[in-house]
């Protein structure tokens, strides 16, 4: 067998049935391996960025690794977004690229590029391949690196003359033998052993101290597979709660003490009970920035308590009382222990905390007039009550992915797809036909802004092509409304190059793909065109024209503090580029 | 925390930058010099002096760095590169003024 063979048999030995890729040049080897191969199928999509946040959205619906495959120089750099985009939120990928073949690195070959010097800074690893026998050794421990502790993207570029080379069959089994020793997770977050014990026994003699204890949860409870355990402590615990973007889900839809997503676009609810609570009991998150605000007033009043798999998160931000670098079941389910027999005692905080959320919930009059403007809040909240309760939800980025994430309803973690930390623009599409391949039998749909849609648009085709269901849905605002808002907000209202009201015909462009579509663009037609879509058997577009002026509310000034969380204000006369001349 | 975490002091406006030295061992695959020094730089030091030894399979470093930040944070991240074995905190030296 050739390298490129054993990377397919690498992926049927690792249970990898789906994989998204871009031929080209140098990575022909492993395509021409897959002519006949029946036990991976190959997603053509129409741009390497696209396979990367295909495979991302994958891994993100499915919890398995997203497999992405391009080739050298221009292939690989169009990957580097999407990798980005999944080292940045913690999702398992494994990225294969051809390189020119070894002779030629350094000699500026046609389509070479340092893929793994440009790279370093976005993977968990990242290889290049010298060596075919070394192959088989690699893809296992790159394969089992990518999922272990807190995931990450792991890069494999190798050189076409290696792709073709035949495997020394020795060397091949031997490193099959051995396995995946060199890839287990190497983290203090060690089995459960005495030393976790005695730090969740402190841990449960804070929480019985704290008057005003409170549960923060992100991203890791899902990379953890921890969403069950989580429920169950929450629920048990009955202690407040507040989510971060990639937390949303985290307690389901059901549960009363649940608050909601905190952070600049969190809800007053939300951010007072942090500002108020005494303890901070962070489960499977980062603290960033966007969730924080203004470090030093965050959670002021609070004794911080941080249980996460990576231990380079502690203090990083915010310096915290007690660590537990652990599984995070374990702990949940002591603690769950613990609080059964034991209930706490914090009556009066969760009354207060009720008692804010009715009043600073995430709040959006629907509309009442059949022939208003249709708004973006309530769009999504109209889209929520009818969807069903596993459909996935593939968000792009700005004012319509925070609209989704503070009105859409979700029921689970994995329902959410949304681009956390890179916030990449163009995310949503790939990412819901990465997510329809790993849940054909569920409805996904892509939630657009007018800004993202077009960023990958091109993946049209590959909908068209596999005949995906999944549906698309364009709130159009005709400009870049996050942008447009801030600069309302921070930069006297004068807008700078955010308009958009030349967009294409959205109709028009779905229908050329062979798409139908919808155009709705008021109140009294939301409901009629969500059902539409949703009860098409195919792919569909539904464009819905929204008021370019609202804004998302609340919010905070970046860099501010989110004590200072702003209202709904009426914005001051537009300054465009012309008249503030 | 480790006791090494040092803070930095601003005075008029001038920064307080410590001096530490990490002692590191990696393994030596080709890019992974590159691999360190660019943690170490996106996490906010500078590197004043640096010696290694390849020693079989490792290499063996010496880094003299420069920083205001917490030298236990470039610890913790140092050690996630999946090819450094151990990073161990040497005496601290005299600080310097950036």
């Amino acid at each position: 067998m050739n390298g490129a063979q054993h990377i397919l048999k690498a992926f049927q030995q690792h249970g990898i049935t789906t994989v998204f890729g871009y031929p080209g040049g140098c990575i022909m080897p492993l395509y021409d391996a897959l002519v006949g191969d029946v036990s991976v199928e190959h997603v053509l999509c129409r741009h390497e960025q696209g396979c990367a946040l295909a495979a991302d959205g994958y891994a993100r619906a499915s919890g398995n690794l997203g497999v992405c495959i391009a080739t050298s120089g221009p292939g690989a750099t169009n990957l580097i977004t999407g990798v980005a985009n999944a080292f940045q939120d913690s999702v398992p990928l494994l990225v294969i690229t051809g390189q020119v073949p070894a002779a030629l690195i350094g000699t500026d070959a046609f389509q070479e590029t340092d893929v793994l010097g440009m790279t370093l800074g976005i993977v968990k690893h990242s290889y290049l391949v010298d060596d075919a026998d070394s192959l088989p050794g690699i893809l296992i421990e790159a394969i089992a690196l990518a999922q272990s502790g807190r995931p990450g993207p792991v890069w494999i570029d190798i050189p076409k003359d290696i792709l073709l080379t035949q495997v020394n069959p020795q060397a091949a089994d031997q490193q099959e033998r051995e396995g995946c020793e060199s890839a287990e997770p190497r983290t203090d977050s060690a089995t459960h052993n005495g030393a976790i014990d005695k730090d969740i026994n402190e841990l449960m003699r804070l929480l019985r101290a704290a008057r005003k204890p409170l549960l923060y949860s992100g991203g890791g409870i899902t990379l953890a597979s921890a969403e069950d355990s989580f429920r169950e402590f929450a629920e048990q615990s009955a202690l407040p709660g507040v989510v971060t973007l990639k937390g949303i889900g985290n307690p389901g839809r059901h549960n009363p003490n649940h608050l909601g997503m905190l952070g600049m676009h969190g809800c007053r609810a939300a951010n007072r009970a942090v500002d108020e609570c005494d303890l901070l009991l962070v489960f499977g998150a980062r603290l960033d920035d966007r969730a924080t605000g203004k470090p030093e007033t965050f959670a002021p009043n609070a004794k911080i308590i941080h249980i996460d798999a990576d231990s380079a998160e502690f203090h990083k931000i915010k310096a915290a009382v007690l660590t537990i670098s652990a599984d995070l079941n374990d702990v949940l389910r002591t603690l769950t222990l613990g609080v059964k027999a034991q209930p706490l005692n914090i009556e009066a905080w969760q009354k207060q905390c009720r008692t804010w959320l009715t009043t600073g919930g995430f709040q959006a009059a629907d509309n009442e007039e059949a022939l208003a403007p249709i708004t973006g809040p309530a769009f999504v909240r109209q889209l929520s009550r009818i969807a069903g309760d596993d459909t996935i939800i593939s968000c792009d980025v700005g004012q319509h992915q925070m609209w989704v994430a503070q009105h859409y309803q979700f029921n689970h973690p994995r329902q959410h797809l949304t681009s956390g930390g890179l916030g990449t623009m163009g995310f949503g599409l790939p990412a819901a036909i990465g997510a329809q391949f790993a849940k054909p039998g569920t409805a996904v749909i892509n939630v657009a802004g007018d800004g993202s849609f077009m960023m990958n648009a091109q993946e049209l085709a590959t909908i068209r092509r596999y005949r995906l269901p999944l549906k698309i849905i364009i709130l159009d605002n005709q400009c870049l409304g996050m942008v447009r808002q801030q600069q309302e907000l921070f930069y006297d209202n004068r807008e700078s190059h955010i308009n958009l009201d030349d967009n294409p015909d959205f109709v028009a462009m779905a229908r050329a793909f062979n798409i139908p579509a919808l155009h709705i663009n008021r109140t009294d037609q939301v409901r009629r065109g969500i059902e539409t879509i949703l009860a098409y058997k195919g792919p569909m577009l539904l464009h819905v024209a929204i008021a370019r002026e609202e804004n998302v509310w609340p919010t905070v000034r970046p860099g501010g503090s989110n004590r200072d969380m702003m209202e709904n204000t009426k914005p001051a006369k537009k300054k465009t580029e012309e008249n503030a001349a | 925390m480790s006791q090494a975490i040092t803070s930095s002091i601003t005075t008029s406006g001038t920064t307080i930058s410590n001096r530490h030295v990490l002692h590191c061992r990696m393994q030596s695959e080709p890019a992974g010099l590159e691999r360190l020094c660019r943690v170490v730089r996106v996490r906010g030091f500078r590197i004043a002096g640096m010696s290694v030894e390849c020693s079989g399979e490792h290499f063996e470093i010496a880094l003299t760095l420069e920083g205001s930040r917490p030298i236990s944070m470039l610890q913790s991240q140092l050690l996630k590169l999946h090819t450094v074995a151990e990073v161990v905190l040497g005496a601290q030296q005299a600080r310097s003024v950036a």
